[in-house]
């Protein structure tokens, strides 16, 4: 009788607190692994099914073979394999393959099944395709061959390995490359940072090569030099020794839990991207980060979506749901879903600044940690709330979502710095107001008969309010100068001040230098003249507006905040019929 | 009162222990319902099946 994997009361409760200490991690991982054998299965099934004079069904059926050899002869190298994120990559797109009707690669279990032989010294014989001359060993590095073959025959014994006819190498040296190891001919092991603090340590290894990795949104990085490994090396490092000082919650969870960082190739500029996926369990996608506190930070991040993924692959916690909404953390509407990761990583995030601003000593860089902090910790409420409100969650998902806001409840009794709050607070409401400038859409009738109300001089409190949806986008909002250097303020307080002191450029320059000086009334009345200046609407300024208005905590600034669409869209028709409208006049209205 | 709240029993069939071997010998209703359900899953939550989506 089969039995399934079941996740323990309390480790529940810890993981939909935000938490999870290294043995709920490995009560996940020991589900990954059952899942790994699952998929395998499916795919060894769909090889049976297949031509079995095929090279690649061969190799796999091979590989499958031996993989079933190294598990009864050495479990922990077969787990090792298994929880490679390379494997659950390769299955998974297996299985888009197969569902699409297209073949799948089988023959790279041979090279996986390859180095789990090699792992555990086990007698072996197996063909391995090659690319580029290029024999990987998923988790260990990779050969170069000089033949120019697809296959190649690969031996091994507990003493050597040999690689078609030319390549012989000690089974000693095919290991990751630490950065201390000799260099073989042939052999380039991965790159692996083994990084330890205060007695603490975690093996992580750096994976440029492996394609079934490469499938995030930007490119996985180009092989790393000798010097870039180093510098990774040192980041991770100096990022450990953070998590391990201060973050002891999360250090040990992440050390078992995470095995592999993916560097990414940067966009350019100052952006940091780091992704996940459910389809590999175990590894962390990054672009190179600016310092070790923002590594540190990624870290947590990204691990926090890697232990919901996990979560929900033992459990559902949402169903299948098509409302979008808004999430403070991105600039499009997101499915319930993407809400519940993203609340789920930003309390993560919210506790690790909660902790750091204690920890920084510079003045901006505590400010930084301060305003992070608060500008995280404070989505934490209005996200669970949507959530709980979508009606899409599962029991153990609201229980989750519950905890969740429990937990952000918690961190809202810690006092932040009023001009952390006031920086925080503008950046919330820029946020907010440019996204439902984006996304809010009304029918144009109701903005008509809004008009017309206000035209009449009617009470606003007597007017039926609109409908709204969300769409894909309903206005153009260009992102602003002003939007960048409000982040600007506190990621980097003496670069703000440099670009404040050197004059600004934008649609809004003059309103928006106003603002940025904190010449706030002189703002109002610049981004008051713009929108009264053109018929056309100007949704950049209206935001400009709100927030002077919001900073000088001077009326109507709660309407704009509350009805920033509705008001643009009836400005807009009642300057189209030609009747010209003070922005505060009606901004007022709304009351 | 609040009742204590049980185990989570998740959808994974528990096979760390099965020789990799002789899982065919489980039968496909036991593995298919559950790569069935993993796979509605995915499609459900809205995890792309074509590409890796960082998306939150």
């Amino acid at each position: 009788m089969i039995t399934t994997h079941r996740l323990p009361e309390q480790a529940f409760r810890s993981l939909a607190s935000g938490g999870g200490d290294p043995d709920v991690i490995r009560c996940l991982l020991a589900a990954q692994l059952s899942k790994q054998i699952m998929l395998l299965h499916a795919i060894a099934k769909a090889a049976g099914d297949s031509d079995p004079m095929d090279p690649g069904v061969m190799a796999f059926t091979a590989a499958y073979k031996l993989l079933a050899e190294v598990q009864t002869a050495r479990q922990d190298s077969f787990a090792w394999l298994l929880g490679l994120p390379h494997i659950s990559a390769w299955a998974h797109d297996c299985l888009i393959r197969l569902n699409r009707g297209m073949p799948p690669d089988y023959g790279y279990l041979a090279a996986a099944a390859s180095a789990a032989a090699v792992r555990a010294g086990i007698r072996f014989e197996l063909d391995v395709p090659v690319h580029d001359h290029l024999v990987p060993l998923p988790g260990l590095g990779r050969f170069c061959v000089p033949d120019q073959v697809s296959w190649v025959r690969v031996d091994g014994d507990n003493e050597f390995l040999t690689v078609g006819a030319h390549v012989k190498a000690p089974r000693a040296a095919v290991v990751p490359d630490d950065g201390l190891v000799r260099r073989i001919p042939h052999w380039q092991g991965t790159a692996l940072a083994r990084v330890a603090a205060d007695g603490h340590s975690w093996d992580v290894l750096l994976e440029t090569s492996d394609r079934y990795l490469d499938r995030f949104t930007l490119a996985i990085s180009p092989d790393l030099t000798p010097d870039e490994a180093v510098i990774w090396r040192r980041c991770v490092q100096s990022a450990w020794q953070i998590l391990v000082r201060y973050h002891k919650w999360a250090a040990g969870p992440i050390a078992a839990g995470v095995s592999v960082i993916v560097p990414l190739t940067p966009r350019g500029g100052n952006a940091l991207d780091s992704a996940t996926t459910p389809a590999a369990f175990g590894a962390i996608a990054t672009s190179p980060p600016p310092n070790p506190v923002i590594l540190a930070e990624t870290l947590v991040h990204e691990f926090q979506h890697l232990k919901l993924c996990g979560l929900m692959d033992m459990t559902p916690l949402i169903e299948p749901c098509d409302q979008m909404v808004y999430a403070a953390w991105r600039p499009d509407p997101r499915p319930a879903g993407g809400l519940l990761q993203g609340v789920y990583a930003h309390l993560g995030v919210a506790r690790f600044w909660s902790i750091q601003r204690q920890v920084e000593t510079k003045p901006d860089s505590v400010f930084r940690a301060q305003v992070t902090y608060e500008r995280w910790r404070r989505t934490i409420e209005p996200s669970t709330r949507t959530l709980l409100g979508a009606g899409c969650l599962t029991t153990a998902g609201t229980r989750l979502v519950a905890a969740l806001r429990d937990e952000g409840r918690s961190l809202a009794a810690e006092p932040v710095p009023a001009d952390a709050t006031a920086v925080a607070d503008e950046l919330a409401l820029d946020h907010q107001l440019t996204w439902q400038l984006r996304h809010s859409a009304t029918e144009d009738a109701a903005a008509a008969a809004l008009a017309a109300a206000f035209q009449r001089g009617e009470p606003f409190g007597d007017q039926r309010l609109p409908d709204t949806r969300v769409d894909e986008e309903t206005r153009k909002v260009v992102s602003t100068v002003r939007s960048g250097l409000l982040s600007l303020r506190y990621l980097d307080p003496g670069r703000y001040r440099e670009v404040c002191d050197t004059g600004m450029r934008g649609p809004n320059d003059t309103a928006d230098s106003h603002l940025m000086r904190g010449e706030t009334p002189e703002a109002v009345r610049a981004y008051r003249d713009e929108i009264a200046a053109t018929t056309e609407g100007q949704p950049e300024a209206w935001i400009g507006l709100a927030l002077a208005l919001h900073r000088l905590k001077q009326a109507p600034w709660q309407s704009l905040a509350t009805h920033l669409p509705l008001i643009f869209d009836v400005h807009a028709c009642l300057s189209r019929a030609g009747v010209s409208c003070d922005p505060l006049e009606l901004a007022a209205w709304f009351t | 009162m609040t009742l204590p709240q049980q185990d989570l029993r998740s959808t994974i069939p528990d096979l760390r222990n099965l020789p990799l071997d002789r899982i065919a010998e489980l039968g496909d209703s036991v593995l298919a319902q559950s790569i069935a359900l993993y796979q509605q899953r995915l499609k459900d939550n809205g995890v792309p099946l074509s590409s890796f989506n960082s998306g939150i």
